[in-house]
Formats: C-alpha cells, structure tokens, sequence
C-alpha cells in the first residue's frame, strides 16, 4: 500500500515547534510520510510545496493567532488551484469558538491539547482513504 | 518501588539528615546573607528597597496601548515594568513586512521607531521606575537613550534591563535572522555602551527563561545560561572592559517551574557559582560584581488550555518559592498564557497574588529561611554539582560559539527537550491536574474560558501608518546615517551603537537598521527574501 504523504507547516512568524516536532515523530512511527516544513511559511508556500510534493494531506500546527487569517487564506488558495487536499489544524490555542469557525471555512479536523495522537492518526487516515 | 526523582532526575532520599551535608562548612558554602558566596543572596536585608520588584509582563497593540497597560498596572501597584515586543518587532521585522501583518501587536507591542518609543514611555515617571525589556538591546538602547535625552532625563540615570540571547535566540523562538558574530557583536556593543552611558541600567540580563520554556530542565537551564554569559564575559574582557566595570550589571532572568524545592535550590546554587567564577576566574573585586542579581518569570509552559484557574495556583505556588530563594524581581505567567497576551484581569490576578504573598504570609521577614535545611543545602550542592559539570563539558567539546552556529544546542538539547517534555506528559511521568490526571469535559471547563478566549485583531492599521511614516522623513538623511551604519558595521572594530542611535535619530526603523546589518555581514536585506532594500547604498 502506498504510503500517506503529510505536509506539516507552522504559518508566519508563529515560532512555537513542540507541537509540531512531536505529532511528526507520532505520524512517522505510525509508518506515515512526513513533509516537514518547519517555521515561517506564508500560505503560498505551503500551497506550492503541496502540490511539488503531491502530499495527501496538510497539517499546520498553530501557536498563534496568525492561523486564524493564514489557513482561510490557504484554503482559498487550494481551491484555487483544483487541489483537493484536506487540511487539518492543532494547536492548544485553539479556542471552541474558533474551532467552529475554521471548520465553516473549510478545516477538515481541529485538534486541541487534549487530542491523543491515536485520534490524531485515526482521522489522517480516514481523511486520506475517505 | 517507585522512583524518587526531583524533575531534573535528582534521585531524591525520603528524609534528610546531618550525615547528608557532610563537609558542609558554613562559612565556606553559605555565609550569611550579603557575604560571599552570597548563596542566601545578595543583600545582608533581604530587600534593600522594602521589596522585590513586583512587575508583570506586558504589551500589546500599538505602544499607545501598552502605555494604558503600563499605567494599569502602576495604578494597581507594579513596582516595575517589563516589556515584550510582538513577534515581527522581536524578528527585527516592521509592520509594513509581508510576514509581519497578521501578528501586529497580537503577542506583544509593535514598536519600530523612535516616534513608537516615545508612545511607548509617555508620562512615565523615569527618576523612579525599573523599565525592563524582552526586545533587542540595539533598538531599546537606542530608543531609550534618545528618549531620556528629548526629556531632559540624564541617562545615567536610568533603571530597568534588557536581555542578551546571542546564543540560542535562532533556536528558540526569538529568531533575529542574523549570524552568530553580529548577533555577539551587537550584545557586546550595547553592554559597553551602558558602562559608560547608563551604568545604572542592566544591559546584560542573561535569559535562561525563554531557552528553557524549550522544555529544558533546571540543570540544563542553567548550564546553557552560564555557557552563554561565560562568553560574554570573556568576549567584553577581550575588548579590555574591567570586569568590575560591566559585572555589577550584568542579571540573570532564570524561570520556575513546579518543583518547589528544586527551583529554589537552583537559584542559591546559581548564586554560589556566580560569585565564585566572577571572583576565581575573572578576578573581579567588587562585591557587586560577584552577587548574582536574580530576577524571575515564572513558567508558561507549566500552565494549561485546560481548566485556566489551575494556572492561578501554579502562578502563586511558583512565585511563593521564588520569594522564598529572595529573588530581586518577580513575575507572574498570566493564567491566560495559553491563549492569549495578558488580559487586564490576569495581568491583576498576578499582581495581587505578588502582594498577598508579600503582605499576608510573612514569609519576608527572615533572609533565606530555608538555609540550613538539610534537604535544602544537600539538593543546592548537588545542583551546583551538576551544573558545573554540564558546563565544563560542553566547553570541553569546544568553542561555543561555534557550536551555536553549527546548531549543535538546537540538534543535542533543543529538539531533544521539546520531545521529552511532550512525552513525560503523555505517558504520565509529569503529572498535570486537569491534563493527563481530573480532566473535566469540556462542556464543564468554562470558568475564566471567556476571559482567555477573548482575543485581539491585528493591528492591520499600522501597516499603512508606518508606510506613511517612512514616506515622511527626510529620506536623504536616513540614506546617510544607514549608510554609515553599513559602513561601520563592515569593518571590526567600532561599536555600532552610535552608528545605531544616528540612524534611528534620523527617523531609520528596526526593520531597516537590522537589514542593513545584514548587508555588511554578506547576506540578504531581508531574510526572507521578499522586500527590497529602500535604498542603493
């Protein structure tokens, strides 16, 4: 079976990377592909580089509020160029109000501090094989 | 049997007993408050001022914004102010950046000029307030300097701090996009322009705070933050700087976490190892060159998203032990830290857990009451112990100024930290109430929610301000002041902070001094690529 491609990015000058280093570790011991992006990309960097690296999924780990205007932003772009890729976003700043309003915008899943990795794993698949 | 391990892994004893301070001589290792080693800190009276200084930290928003805050929080008792920049002001990037707009004054105040500086200091009473500053020491120093002199303030005058990172502020959070000699160069500058233009004012704060928020533990804490002002040290000596003239100067703005004891023993064996290298190796005479000034932030990263009011509890257990290892200068984490910058209500409930712990308890009135505890001078000399140890083995690998730049803190501690951290907590080594152990639904986490989910927009609006600001000026005379600043910072030697204080005079922004910087040392205007230089030099 092939291997399911993840893109994961932090967004703008958001420089908090725990979150972002620990899920990769989870999803690349969970035999995923990971494309780590790291700090400091704006939402046409991540747009080109999921579309160079055929990913199945982008993932973008937030630590400030800059997601909030970034991943409509990246979404908008996605469409924008026929690439039908679902992004997914965590990150404990994540508040319910905006959870709602990520996913009205297109998210296709909203992870907070209390998510476990195993959830976490479980929806990237069922997204990607969906 | 379980294992009995303080959070740095200290195998810990159930009881201690004299036969555990064996060889413990008192004049030697401790002494009495105000005498070398100054282990039980650095006055004879614990506070020469009454009290340490009680501050949050604070901005937000435009600096007009900030300025409300600060006075909020004067009104409400702060005996000190500290500062901390937005993330495009701390990258040395201006609003008008392509990376800059959607984080304008969301985690921090946006400051990039003079004029920025001047809203930001308005009224504020500089013959007695303690300014300190989570910003780069170049541009506050500058602003500051400028600012004290427009008002007829002597700047020798000054009080308040600045911190230096050169070491780790590209791995941590802080990154400056500038390479390791001018990221020294600049911090060694503003140092020696303080000892001789405001010797009053702490430009070498060491910060271990931000680099251990990485998840570090006490020993590692500490032993990079040593690393870090060893260098210095030896980098201002080079320049033929008497060390008694910048040592009394320099603080250390080190974290606390949960640990109690541990967090209390650190800072008095951080002390003992201050006072001792200061006088052993670098030979300096004057006593206050070899009593450390400690000053505290207590940590974010040991607050949650989950259940906010947990984080008042953690705030004021955290701050009761800094008092109790007599710190100079305390703040509080806001209880809202996961979400948000201090929100007015936090920002207080900090404030007014500093005084209740200060006018309620007692605990003030009896310098270092701990010292003697068995348990507690055992655990401060083994954390000495260890520290040291950590010390001289990474010097032993090298220069360490080079590991620095090869990444090799990031590689071997940095990444390894963050990892380790989020695993304790997932596998329950770490214990945190209402995360992995009395988690509530979160239809039932609703007390304080509204508060810390209250956020603040951008300030889109000062992208424009600042595009007209710049068209305002005199562009010929910014064009010549940075253009000397190129010059100067392209050969060794001369101190940048007078080139660096003319450019910001002539109406030059942090953005443009900082890419400036970059063009003499060989690399882009902008790191990212994405702006142009405003002028062809």
């Amino acid at each position: 079976m092939k291997k399911i491609r993840v893109l994961i990015a932090i967004m703008g000058l958001d420089q908090h990377e725990v979150g972002a280093i620990a899920v990769s570790r989870a999803l690349m011991d969970a035999g995923i592909e990971v494309i780590y992006a790291g700090r400091f990309n704006l939402p046409g960097m991540i747009a080109r580089t999921a579309l160079q690296e055929n990913v199945d999924l982008i993932a973008m780990s937030c630590g400030s509020w800059e997601y909030l205007y970034y991943v409509p932003e990246l979404i908008e772009l996605l469409k924008a160029q026929d690439l039908a890729v679902p992004v997914i976003i965590g990150g404990s700043i994540i508040t319910a109000g905006d959870e709602k309003t990520m996913r009205q915008k297109g998210v296709a899943a909203v992870f907070g501090p209390s998510s476990t990795m195993e959830q976490i794993i479980e929806k990237i698949n069922g997204l990607v094989n969906s | 049997m379980q294992e009995r391990l303080s959070q740095s892994q200290i195998p810990l004893k159930q009881v201690y007993k004299p036969g555990d301070i064996t060889g413990f001589d008192y004049e030697q290792d401790l002494n009495d408050p105000g005498s070398f080693p100054y282990t039980r800190g650095r006055h004879e009276n614990l506070y020469p001022g009454g009290v340490w200084i009680q501050r949050e930290l604070s901005g937000e928003g435009e600096p007009s914004r900030t300025n409300e805050q600060f006075k909020y929080l004067i009104e409400k008792g702060a005996l000190g102010l500290d500062v901390i920049g937005d993330t495009p002001t701390l990258a040395g990037l201006d609003p008008d950046h392509p990376f800059a707009a959607k984080a304008i004054g969301t985690q921090g105040v946006s400051l990039c000029c003079f004029d920025d500086f001047r809203e930001l200091y308005r009224d504020l009473p500089l013959e007695s307030l303690s300014l300190s500053h989570s910003l780069s020491p170049q541009s506050v120093m500058s602003c500051l300097y400028l600012y004290a002199r427009e008002q007829g303030f002597d700047p020798a005058k000054l009080r308040g701090s600045v911190i230096q990172a050169p070491f780790y502020n590209e791995d941590c959070g802080y990154a400056v996009h500038m390479p390791f000699k001018l990221r020294l160069r600049l911090s060694a500058d503003s140092i020696e322009f303080a000892t001789k233009v405001m010797p009053k004012f702490h430009a070498f704060v060491e910060d271990t705070y931000y680099i251990s928020e990485a998840g570090l533990d006490s020993v590692e804490e500490m032993a990079l933050g040593f690393i870090e002002m060893r260098y210095l040290v030896r980098e201002l000596l080079r320049r033929g700087l008497p060390v008694d003239s910048f040592a009394p100067r320099i603080a250390i703005l080190l974290n606390c976490r949960m640990d109690f004891f541990e967090e209390i023993a650190k800072v008095r064996a951080t002390r003992r190892l201050f006072a001792r290298m200061m006088r052993d190796e670098f030979g300096a005479k004057d006593r206050r060159s070899q009593a450390a000034v400690i000053t505290c932030h207590t940590s974010g990263l040991t607050l949650t998203a989950q259940q906010p009011f947990n984080n008042i509890v953690r705030g004021a257990i955290e701050a009761l032990a800094m008092v109790l290892a007599g710190v100079q200068a305390i703040e509080i984490s806001a209880f809202d830290e996961a979400y948000r910058t201090p929100s007015p209500e936090s920002h207080l409930v900090g404030l007014r857990s500093q005084q209740v712990i200060h006018m309620e308890t007692n605990v003030t009135k009896v310098v270092d009451p701990l010292g003697g505890s068995y348990y507690i001078e055992a655990l401060t000399d083994e954390l000495e112990r260890r520290i040291r140890e950590m010390v001289e083995k990474i010097e032993a690998m090298g220069d360490p100024a080079k590991l620095s730049e090869d990444g090799w803190f990031k590689r071997n501690i940095f990444d390894h930290a963050m990892q380790r951290y989020a695993q304790q907590i997932r596998e329950g080594k770490l214990l945190k109430v209402g995360v992995n152990i009395f988690p509530i639904p979160e239809e039932q986490d609703t007390l304080l929610k509204e508060v810390a989910e209250r956020k603040m927009e951008p300030c889109f609006g000062r992208i424009e301000k600042i595009r007209r600001y710049k068209q305002g000026r005199v562009q010929e005379r910014v064009k010549t002041a940075l253009k000397a600043l190129l010059e100067q910072a392209g050969v060794e030697g001369p101190n940048l902070m007078d080139p660096i204080i003319e450019a910001t005079r002539s109406g030059a922004t942090t953005g443009e001094i900082g890419g400036v910087l970059r063009l003499a040392y060989g690399l882009k205007y902008d790191p990212f690529g994405l702006i142009e230089p405003p002028f062809t030099f």
